[in-house]
């Protein structure tokens, strides 16, 4: 058995592979070794036979369809303009639709709590500590239905007017007129709350719910014009 | 067939031009995954799947032998095929001896030689090549597939398998040399020139 070099350069010989002077080499040797002729003889005959092996054909078509590829059709240039101008006003609409109808009613029922303390406990600096604390209690109780800035807007008023040194009392007093205002009855506070937010009610949602049908139908006639689109080139594209 | 335009317009994702060109390499293709893979079923999965893969790397396709092109990816599937049931081989049932119990380590299972019934049904030549190819390590039969089966060159099929050239050259050495030896037990299927060579040589 000759070495693996020899059956590799013996290999590529009867491939037509080796140049012309490692071929005449191969040749020369080939005459005088009748063991590397038998080895290569071995070798051009597995060749041969797998050659000769017959061509096998394909049982079926390999033909590929658009569902094999995931093709899609060819969209109108317009179409991700379309697509992205609806997704718009559907985001738009769900905003709009949670401001004002999500909102109030998240407020109702939890508003009181929030004020009572934002006009309380919520300010930092000198609030409104010289007024008088049952005045206080009252201006709570109409503050309540507020939103937590409005409440705190209306305590810079107070204390921008109020004496300076009764202004540095203010944090000691502003944490017992907390203490009050968490001891009212909370039936007293009920009754002018209701009645503000029925007001709130009345009055704020009426503009901005044109908004949120707005932006539904521009939500509904996006998404009709998308499918129609994708409708028609499809159809185009059969 | 104008295969630069066909492969033009594939690029450009048409379809029915790579369908055409399906059409005209299938046989190819099919014919090498039967070769490595040795089972009909598997070779239509795989030359399915490589056309799959080719029309969706079309793009990537920078010219040259379209030929060579589609039959290394075909030879990718069937790789990657023939390393999938490396995973996850599977053991056929256990067989019952004559008293109707399970043999808990059959001898058959271990034999990697055909048995007598397995040889009487390899009694044609093709059947006999076929079972000497798929003695091989898949790198070798991968190799001999590619330039004895389907003639490509060595630059082709190191091309197809990413491997160098050289590494070709001494994978097809041995895979003639194991292939000798392995046909040299179908000596009365092979064809007379090869018999006589076969007597020569003793």
């Amino acid at each position: 058995m000759k070495n693996f070099r020899d059956i590799e350069t013996l290999s590529a010989y009867i491939d037509g592979q080796l140049n012309a002077s490692d071929a005449a080499r191969l040749e020369t040797r080939l005459k005088t070794d009748p063991e590397l002729a038998s080895v290569m003889n071995d070798l051009r005959a597995a060749r041969g036979i797998l050659r000769k092996l017959p061509a096998r054909k394909a049982p079926r078509n390999f033909t590929l369809t658009r569902q094999m590829v995931g093709l899609k059709p060819p969209m109108p240039r317009t179409y991700p303009l379309f697509r992205l101008a609806t997704a718009f006003a559907a985001v738009l609409f769900l905003f709009s639709f949670t401001a004002t109808t999500l909102a109030p009613m998240m407020n109702f029922s939890g508003m009181s709590a929030p004020a009572q303390y934002g006009y309380g406990g919520g300010c930092e600096g000198p609030c409104g500590g010289g007024a008088d604390p049952a005045m206080e209690a009252a201006m709570a109780t109409e503050a309540a239905p507020m939103a937590p800035e409005e409440a705190l807007a209306q305590e810079a008023v107070p204390t921008m007017t109020s004496d300076p040194a009764a202004a540095e009392m203010a944090p000691l007093e502003a944490t017992q007129d907390t203490a009050r205002i968490l001891e009212t009855p909370s039936a007293k506070d009920s009754a002018p709350e209701t009645a503000d937010q029925a007001e709130v009610q009345q009055e704020a949602p009426a503009p901005s719910f044109n908004w949120t049908m707005l932006f539904l139908v521009l939500t509904v006639v996006g998404a009709v014009a998308l499918w129609a689109m994708n409708l028609s080139a499809r159809n185009k594209w059969r | 067939m104008d295969e630069t335009a066909l492969i033009h317009s594939a690029q450009q994702g048409d379809l029915n031009a790579f369908n055409t060109l399906i059409l005209h390499y299938q046989d190819a293709v099919f014919n090498t995954a039967v070769r490595i893979l040795g089972d009909d079923d598997m070779a239509q999965d795989a030359a399915q799947e490589a056309f799959i893969s080719a029309f969706q790397s079309i793009k990537s396709f920078r010219g040259g032998s379209f030929k060579a092109w589609i039959l290394r990816t075909v030879t990718n599937a069937c790789l990657d095929e023939l390393r999938r049931q490396k995973r996850r081989p599977t053991t056929p049932l256990e067989p019952e001896t004559s008293d109707g119990e399970e043999m808990d380590s059959p001898k058959w299972l271990a034999d990697s030689n055909m048995t007598p019934a397995q040889k009487a049904e390899a009694d044609e030549l093709e059947h006999a090549i076929q079972h000497c190819l798929d003695a091989l390590p898949t790198e070798f039969r991968t190799a001999v597939v590619l330039a004895d089966v389907q003639g490509m060159d060595y630059t082709e099929v190191a091309s197809a398998v990413r491997v160098p050239l050289g590494t070709i050259k001494s994978r097809l050495a041995r895979a003639r040399l194991r292939l000798r030896e392995c046909l040299r037990s179908f000596e009365e299927l092979l064809p007379s020139s090869f018999r006589l060579e076969e007597e020569n040589i003793r």
